[in-house]
């Protein structure tokens, strides 16, 4: 077209749904993607680091392939017309198939492990109580009193007078209908449901970890705490951006762009309450009560607020408290003043998902002092006892989502998880599928075989000159490219995508960095509070992710500090059941308050010996390898010394 | 892909007395050994050699093997970090030295993290190996306001500038800081340099910089050759 505008149509990879859109002349393909409202996901933020936009280009005129297309897609990708979608700028009219490189269905998400419930000091008060009561209609012309006045004096005394507006417009009917017998709900003190008939057996509520990669809930009985219907799914706005950054930097200064990722989660949450409710064969107009947990972010996101200062020093967060609204003000498909509570945030990166883990642990209650980790994009780490916690945030950035590695992956169907290596490399794969990536636990465990197997040495460099001591099946696996060297996991043939699966160089510093960032900020509060190993009680890893990683593998690269392996725990997905807990009882939700404000907030970025602490968090053992190379130069010498007769 | 080799300077023999020998400090620069890299210095400086030829031929072939070894990924910040250490310690010697023979700095470099990003890492080694490199470094740390990069600039009639930015959400104040030199009339007077992981080639272009460095050692490269192009001068 002329008008400065081109035409873009994607088809389906399998030739079905057609859309059509028209994008203005220099617009990515990645935008005319979303722009159709397909979900092609852009895990770095659009900078072609991933592979996650790769298209098909079946017709018309594009530019020639950027740096980027070649290094994510490689040159015969790129020849059969293989592009990152963020990396097209549009010229002319063509045709593409959105080709995402690896398979998402099956993704490993964690719901709670245990059962809250039975978690015996935990009181059941979760604030929703129905009364059954039976209301006559007003009487008196005289002494006049209101059909909500005769329903206020069946409750119990101290019940707030001001009803919500829908419950007024309810009344006439209801205290008319079934000669008055109703069943009146209480949030607390406040009336938030009046129905016809007696429903006291039906009082729900959800509990919702809004994760930055994955959302996960619960639908609960707040009666008996029975888990009636878990739900979850990666979540929608990953499209946007992988990490927490890229998500805060899309919506950055862009209030509809805000709304866009509000939309999204909303979409999603709301989708979530009625496939729970179908689940359970219960009416989400029975969900009274939903707590909902995530970092500052999604936390922020999810109620409109502006992320753009969250994202920048001093990384602020905009509101703290404890939140509760009506849920027709989100809204949530629920009772329309089911009330909606978000759990308070202690720091900018340290947000309601954390303090949901601190309620779930108990951490605040402990003698000796224990340590939660939370391993994600943004690691956050709380450290302490009863008499004081703190807390810290990581940055670890998305190479445990398998982003901004050449063949990471999620963990989902076909992903190397577990990496083992005798005279040669073996991989096992999620699903048992053929292996068509690599998730982050299985580079975590892929690395830590790696040094093992003296395939890399403990600064991450790949042993390629040395490799002569390597079993000769070892020995093939070193690749050299014009980018550097790579390390062949799966040869071309066992894989399920047709071409060799690799670790490059490149993705094991990817690693350094993403590890030192978790381990540092365990080591960093160890100092600040003076807590040397020995006195570290139990470290829990908590989290989706946590839950995955072979712990042996974690400390032997130094992702955890190196202590006795029975002291380190994995807790489950502790985010989702604090916010179960909250769900289930009030003296929870409130403590959640108290504790957010006990709990010390630590700047790492900011403290002098944080660079020393994260440099050396890079390699991949204890010894400074200034140290390690002239003990290696000491021993070629005495080898020369000894080959000489000396 | 060869690992890269260690480049011995032509004719060195002849520039250091008989029986000297530069290999020990070479080593201790490439293996980050910064007490034994100031040792040998001190010794070469009792020994009367020329300072410029302790910079080029004693103390740049390990500092140069290992920047090309970090350029290529075979090593990694924390054998970069200590290099550039044992580099600094050996220069500290010498750059009296050379300021009394009246050597000037290649040029003056004013260096920060932008507005609202508190991370120093990526440069503070930049820092370093462009001061290794002859540059008069200004670092003014982070969270930099775009007022004071330009006062800083304009105090110390700077040749180049250097924003850094680590997260996704700060490289937006790349793009603020240019345009506040841009109002303040300075653009024409420096050469702007951007860095930091979330960075890129495109970005450098569409925030109007003059140059991107994708590592340290891009960045000194590019540094050094923009250098000699000439701005218009400070008043």
């Amino acid at each position: 077209m002329d008008d400065g505008t081109v035409r873009v149509t994607f088809v389906g990879a399998d030739g079905g749904t057609t859309h059509v859109v028209e994008r203005p002349r220099g617009a990515t393909l990645l935008d005319a993607a979303h722009t159709a409202g397909l979900p092609v996901e852009a895990t770095c933020g659009a900078r072609g680091r991933c592979r996650t936009c790769r298209v098909k280009v079946l017709k018309g005129d594009i530019p020639p392939p950027t740096i980027q297309d070649k290094v994510q897609l490689g040159e015969d990708e790129v020849r059969e017309r293989f592009r990152l979608a963020c990396q097209v700028k549009l010229i002319d009219d063509c045709t593409a198939v959105p080709m995402p490189p690896r398979e998402e269905a099956g993704h490993q998400i964690l719901a709670g492990v245990h059962d809250v419930a039975e978690d015996s000091r935990l009181t059941l008060d979760s604030g929703i109580v129905k009364h059954v009561v039976t209301v006559k209609p007003p009487t008196e012309e005289h002494h006049q009193t209101s059909d909500v006045e005769e329903i206020l004096a069946v409750l119990p005394p101290g019940t707030r007078p001001d009803v919500p507006i829908e419950i007024v417009r309810k009344a006439p009917a209801a205290i008319r209908a079934d000669k008055g017998k109703l069943t009146v709900t209480l949030f607390n003190d406040r009336v938030i449901d009046v129905e016809v008939g007696d429903t006291s057996a039906h009082t729900y509520g959800v509990a919702f970890d809004i994760g930055t990669t994955s959302i996960v809930g619960t639908l609960m009985d707040l009666k008996t705490g029975e888990q009636l219907a878990d739900v979850g799914s990666v979540n929608p706005q990953a499209v946007y951006g992988g990490d927490l950054m890229s998500r805060i930097a899309f919506a950055q200064f862009e209030p509809k762009k805000l709304q866009t990722l509000r939309a999204k989660v909303l979409n999603a949450i709301n989708d979530f309450i009625t496939e729970a409710c179908e689940k359970a064969k219960v009416s989400p107009e029975h969900v009274y009560k939903v707590v909902v947990v995530g970092n500052t972010c999604m936390h922020h996101i999810f109620l409109g607020v502006d992320v753009t200062y969250v994202g920048l020093a001093p990384y602020a967060p905009v509101v703290r408290d404890l939140i509760v609204l009506p849920a027709k003000d989100v809204p949530l498909k629920a009772a329309p003043n089911a009330q909606v509570c978000l759990l308070p945030i202690v720091a900018g990166f340290v947000g309601a998902d954390t303090m949901a883990c601190v309620l779930a642990t108990r951490i605040y209650e402990s003698e000796n002092v224990r340590a939660l980790v939370d391993i994600g994009t943004n690691g956050e780490v709380v450290m302490g006892s009863k008499n004081g916690l703190m807390a810290c945030s990581a940055p670890a950035g998305p190479a445990f989502e398998g982003a901004q590695i050449r063949n990471g992956m999620r963990g989902a169907v076909g992903a190397i998880e577990k990496v083992t290596i005798d005279a040669d490399v073996h991989v096992s794969v999620i699903g048992n599928a053929p292996p068509i990536g690599i998730c982050g636990s299985g580079l975590i465990d892929a690395v830590a075989r790696f040094v093992d197997a003296k395939i890399i040495d403990s600064s991450g460099r790949l042993r390629r000159e040395r490799r002569e001591i390597l079993p000769p099946a070892i020995q093939k696996r070193f690749v050299d490219t014009p980018d550097g060297c790579e390390f062949i996991l799966v040869h071309k043939e066992d894989s399920g995508r047709q071409e060799k699966i690799v670790l490059t160089q490149g993705d094991i510093r990817q690693l350094q960095l993403a590890k030192s960032a978790i381990y540092s900020g365990v080591v960093m509060l160890q100092r600040v509070m003076g807590i040397p190993d020995e006195r570290l009680a139990e470290l829990m890893l908590c989290g989706g992710f946590g839950n995955y990683i072979s712990i042996e593998s974690a400390v032997k690269i130094r992702l955890l500090p190196t202590l006795p392996i029975e002291r380190i725990t994995y807790v489950g997905n502790a985010a989702l059941m604090g916010a179960q807990m909250a769900l289930l009882s009030e003296t929870e939700r409130r403590r959640a308050l108290d504790l957010a404000r006990k709990i010390e907030h630590v700047a790492l970025a900011t403290r002098p010996e944080f660079q020393e602490i994260f440099v050396d968090g890079m390699n991949f053992s204890g010894i400074s390898f200034a140290e390690e190379k002239r003990a290696l130069k000491s021993a070629a010498n005495d080898s020369v010394r000894m080959a000489a007769g000396g | 892909m060869s690992e890269p080799g260690l480049k011995i300077p032509q004719g060195w023999e002849s520039r250091a007395p008989q029986g000297w020998e530069w290999k020990t400090l070479w080593d201790a620069v490439e293996s980050g050994d910064h007490h034994y890299s100031g040792q040998r210095v001190k010794e070469a400086i009792d020994a009367k050699i020329d300072p410029r030829v302790i910079l080029d031929d004693g103390l740049f072939p390990g500092f140069d093997l290992q920047s090309d070894r970090f350029s290529a990924q075979i090593i990694f910040i924390p054998e970069m970090l200590i290099t550039a250490r044992a580099m600094k310690v050996g220069l500290a010697l010498i750059r009296p030295l050379l300021a009394a023979m009246a050597e000037k700095p290649v040029g003056t470099f004013v260096m920060g993290t932008v507005l609202g990003d508190m991370h120093d890492i990526g440069q503070s080694i930049v820092t370093i190996m462009l001061e290794n490199a002859g540059f008069k470094m200004i670092n003014l740390g982070t969270d930099v306001h775009p007022d004071k990069f330009i006062e800083a600039a304009k105090n110390e009639k700077a040749n180049l500038v250097g924003f850094s930015a680590l997260l996704s959400t700060t490289v937006y104040y790349q793009k603020v800081t240019i345009e506040e030199f841009i109002k303040a009339g300075h653009r024409q007077k420096v050469h702007i340099l951007i860095g930091g992981a979330p960075t890129s080639q495109e970005w450098a272009d569409e925030c109007g910089a003059d140059g991107w460095g994708k590592d340290a050692v891009e960045a000194v490269r590019l540094a050094l050759r923009l250098v000699k192009e000439p701005r218009e001068a400070w008043a």
